[in-house]
């Protein structure tokens, strides 16, 4: 997949886990995971506006576009 | 939700009883089958002694049984499958890749069916007498040959609808 997640990084600046992130956004914890693992096909744009409500983010801090060259390493 | 909470136990007895009925009457084309070696006894009960031609007749009989009996194991194929799809309702996930798979095979057995009952028709028109009339209940049928089609499109649209699922199931 081409976007990555980075929900790693902001829980880590703010200082939260991620059960008390899904505590604040309403989701189940197996959902987080899934989003927070790469594993999610889709997110909603409700989804979005929760975390970046509960994390005080930008969608971009979240989501990151990273091309097949990038991912990749040069032959 | 569901209006009619007795549609599926309705659906899977009568598919089963279905499945019953259909080798009881592969069972009977098959006793009528051997039973034509005996052509005495196919003149006797068919009352063919007086037509033309009797031999023409009694192969034409034998034909449409032979047809008859390669219908059996594809009735079979239909109703399995209908059964197994009513199960997956049952369990509250019909939207699943197998399913799509299974109407499908419906479809294109739906479709040799119909080649069947053309050839049931054709032969029975053929063999067929003004004294001797064969009255077979096969041969074009318009309702049959939108089965198929419907079958083919619901198809297609299990697939479509079990690739939505999956998104569905992947979105947070």
């Amino acid at each position: 997949m081409a976007i990555a997640i980075k929900l790693d990084d902001l829980l880590h600046d703010r200082r939260m886990t991620l059960t008390e992130l899904a505590d604040r956004v309403g989701m189940t914890l197996a959902n987080l995971s899934i989003l927070k693992t790469g594993k999610a096909r889709a997110i909603r744009f409700s989804t979005l506006d929760a975390i970046c409500t509960a994390l005080s983010c930008q969608p971009g801090d979240i989501l990151r576009f990273e091309s097949d060259a990038e991912v990749e390493p040069a032959s | 939700m569901n209006k009619f909470p007795a549609a599926l136990p309705i659906a899977y007895i009568t598919l089963r009883i279905l499945i019953v009925i259909n080798w009881v009457f592969g069972a009977m084309i098959l006793a009528l089958l051997i039973a034509s070696a005996n052509e005495q006894w196919i003149m006797r009960a068919f009352h063919l002694s007086t037509a033309p031609n009797p031999a023409g007749l009694i192969m034409g009989l034998r034909a449409v049984a032979v047809l008859g009996l390669a219908a059996i194991p594809l009735n079979y194929v239909v109703l399995k499958r209908l059964v197994a799809i009513v199960e997956t309702v049952r369990e509250g996930d019909p939207f699943v890749a197998v399913n799509a798979t299974r109407l499908l095979t419906i479809a294109w057995t739906l479709l040799a069916l119909q080649v069947v009952s053309l050839m049931i028709g054709t032969i029975g028109k053929i063999v067929s007498t003004p004294e001797h009339r064969l009255h077979l209940d096969a041969g074009l049928s318009v309702n049959g040959w939108l089965a198929v089609l419907l079958t083919f499109l619901l198809a297609r649209v299990f697939a479509e609808g079990t690739l939505m699922r999956e998104d569905l199931k992947g979105t947070v």
